[in-house]
């Protein structure tokens, strides 16, 4: 084991995955349709520190769940390497294992038929807790996410947003330095997943664990003020936080109410021929223009100039988070390819 | 940096493994009461035609000992403590496929290797408990079994299971790359069943097969069952000593190929991606 200073709790290092097809002779036992080598990983390097929280964004198929599991030894890295708390992923899994609070995207990987107190019994016992420090540790857990009073319920009628805070309290119990959550919320109603993000990043800077989450909802990366590793075609877009990334990937935005529908048509002809951005039109008589970085307010008027008694109204504002990702991968893809 | 309590415990032993698996099986077995008594009356029910057979078959069959309830009770009753431990592995992996569970199992810091034996638990127990009934029941059916032999007949039993475990455990290795069915061991029950001899005699297979049924530890658990605890145990005896020494071989060669077989199906499946996956 590598010495544990003040280093990062996960490095990845160079994480290739490349997933062949199953050898010949295992194709009388199952059939397979992978036909070919994919790479679902394709050379990403991260650390995470203690109390920081790292959200790994990225379209389905981006190399998030993999990057996940190559963590916690569940799968096999073609080359490169992944640490936890100084443990190798693949020879130290066990050790690896003791410090991960482990969040699945399946809500169904509970044990249904068993209470909430069985099912974070058997999770404590596994984890060779005692059993005064697990009655301890259970009834500080469930306090914790706001299921005291519902020990002795059984599992399978819970409501998701209460299975996902039994799946988090899981993976709290044992106090482990290092959470990786995998689309926490994925379930969840709205407004309980917005209790739940708070929850996860309150809990992760009191106990200052490092923590790993993969979510599709934009709004709940916001939430957290976390750190963003976008992913695409296993490997790294972008890694850094929110501000920089609107910084450097989103432009200005304007909302342009026109009087009647052939002037909005007009306006946005005149906008894609000046090639300002991404111009799209929202209901008979308004546009949303998503400018590029390099555009400013004033380009758009002067595109606008012969049309300026048309316009009823003029708005900027913000870009939202999915135009920013759908900027970066474009942006990005086009880079590479 | 703060080290929070996790870096600080060991991992748990197989016993406090098993113990766990163990408790979570009951839960969940317990909680279908009606089909713990349909599969307790599965057990029962099919001895009931077998004493009819029995009086069919009367005093004056050579190749049983005369005692065709007792030579089949014995068949019957060791054939469940070995299907217990042969099939337990295997159905709680594929339980814990199907319900999306198994990732979570593996993801606790125990050694993988240790998972054949403590999520073998109930079934084990089931298998042992299974044979137990029938034995009592055959026994309230007319069955009678020398006592003096129960010692001798118990180690027997037990080093039985260890076999069975093992095949259960090469079998369990296909069933981890295959996540579903189980072919060897389907193989392995096809063959114990036409000959280990449960319900008639070894004598009675043609003589190749006769030879075959010798690859089977079934063949000796219940033809050495039978001699330990029959008064007669009919024309095809298998003595004891032989039966151990043939049990304890099994052993040695079936657990280093089910643990060989079980690492490398973890190997192939963490390389292939499919581990825990359904």
């Amino acid at each position: 084991m590598t010495t544990v200073g003040e280093r990062a709790s996960i490095v990845v290092s160079d994480l290739v995955k490349v997933y062949d097809p199953s050898p010949a002779w295992m194709k009388f036992l199952v059939r397979s349709n992978l036909k070919h080598s994919v790479t679902a990983v394709g050379g990403i390097s991260f650390e995470v520190q203690p109390g920081e929280i790292c959200a790994v964004l990225g379209p389905n198929g981006a190399g998030k769940t993999t990057t996940f599991r190559c963590l916690v030894g569940l799968t096999t890295p073609t080359t490169g390497r992944c640490e936890v708390m100084g443990y190798d992923s693949e020879s130290e899994a066990v050790s690896v294992r003791k410090e991960v609070g482990w969040m699945p995207a399946e809500e169904r990987a509970l044990l249904m038929r068993h209470s909430v107190d069985d099912n974070l019994r058997f999770h404590g016992q596994m984890q060779g807790m005692d059993k005064d420090a697990l009655d301890r540790a259970i009834a500080e857990t469930l306090e914790l996410v706001g299921l005291d009073g519902w020990g002795s319920s059984t599992c399978f009628a819970l409501s998701s947003g209460m299975k996902a805070r039994l799946q988090l309290a899981r993976a709290l119990l044992h106090k482990p330095n290092v959470l990786i959550l995998d689309e926490p919320t994925g379930a969840v109603d709205p407004v309980a997943s917005h209790e739940l993000v708070h929850l996860i990043r309150d809990i992760v800077s009191e106990r200052r664990i490092a923590a790993l989450i993969s979510s599709h909802r934009l709004e709940e990366i916001e939430t957290l003020h976390s750190r963003v590793l976008l992913l695409d075609g296993g490997r790294v877009r972008y890694d850094g936080n929110l501000t920089d990334l609107r910084e450097k990937y989103a432009g200005p935005r304007m909302s342009i109410d026109f009087r009647n529908p052939q002037a909005a048509a007009d306006g946005a002809q005149a906008l894609k021929v000046a090639q300002i951005g991404v111009v799209s039109q929202t209901g008979d008589t308004g546009l949303v223009c998503e400018l590029k970085p390099d555009v400013a307010h004033a380009d758009v008027l002067r595109i606008l100039e012969h049309q300026t008694e048309d316009i009823v109204a003029l708005q900027e504002s913000d870009t939202p988070l999915h135009s920013i990702l759908a900027n970066v991968y474009r942006e990005t893809g086009e880079a590479t390819s | 940096m703060t080290t929070q309590a996790a870096g600080r415990r060991k991992p748990p032993g197989l016993l406090k493994t098993s113990a766990a698996f163990f408790r979570v099986d009951v839960i969940e077995e317990f909680n279908y009461p009606l089909t713990l008594v349909m599969q307790l009356l599965g057990i029962i029910v099919p001895l009931i035609p077998f004493f009819f057979i029995s009086e069919l078959v009367g005093p004056n069959s050579r190749t049983v000992g005369g005692d065709y309830m007792t030579f089949v009770v014995i068949g019957l009753g060791m054939t469940a403590v070995l299907t217990g431990a042969m099939s337990g592995f295997g159905s709680s992996l594929q339980r814990a496929f199907q319900r999306g569970t198994m990732e979570v199992f593996l993801v606790e810091p125990v050694p993988w290797t240790t998972l054949p034996l403590a999520m073998n638990q109930w079934t084990l127990m089931f298998g042992a408990l299974s044979g137990l009934l029938i034995f009592g029941v055959g026994s309230l059916l007319g069955a009678t079994y020398d006592l003096a032999g129960i010692p001798l007949a118990l180690l027997i039993a037990v080093l039985g299971m260890i076999s069975s475990t093992a095949i259960g455990i090469c079998s369990a290795a296909i069933l981890l790359l295959t996540l579903k069915s189980a072919p060897l061991l389907r193989l392995y029950s096809f063959a114990a069943s036409l000959l280990a001899g449960s319900i008639f005699s070894v004598e009675q297979l043609p003589t190749w097969a006769e030879y075959l049924s010798y690859l089977l530890p079934h063949t000796y658990v219940i033809n050495a069952t039978r001699t330990l605890l029959m008064d007669d145990p009919g024309s095809f005896v298998m003595e004891p000593s032989t039966a151990i020494i043939a049990l304890i071989i099994f052993n040695v060669v079936f657990l280093f190929i089910g643990f060989y077989m079980f690492r490398r199906a973890l190997e192939l499946s963490r390389k292939m991606g499919t581990l825990g996956g359904y």
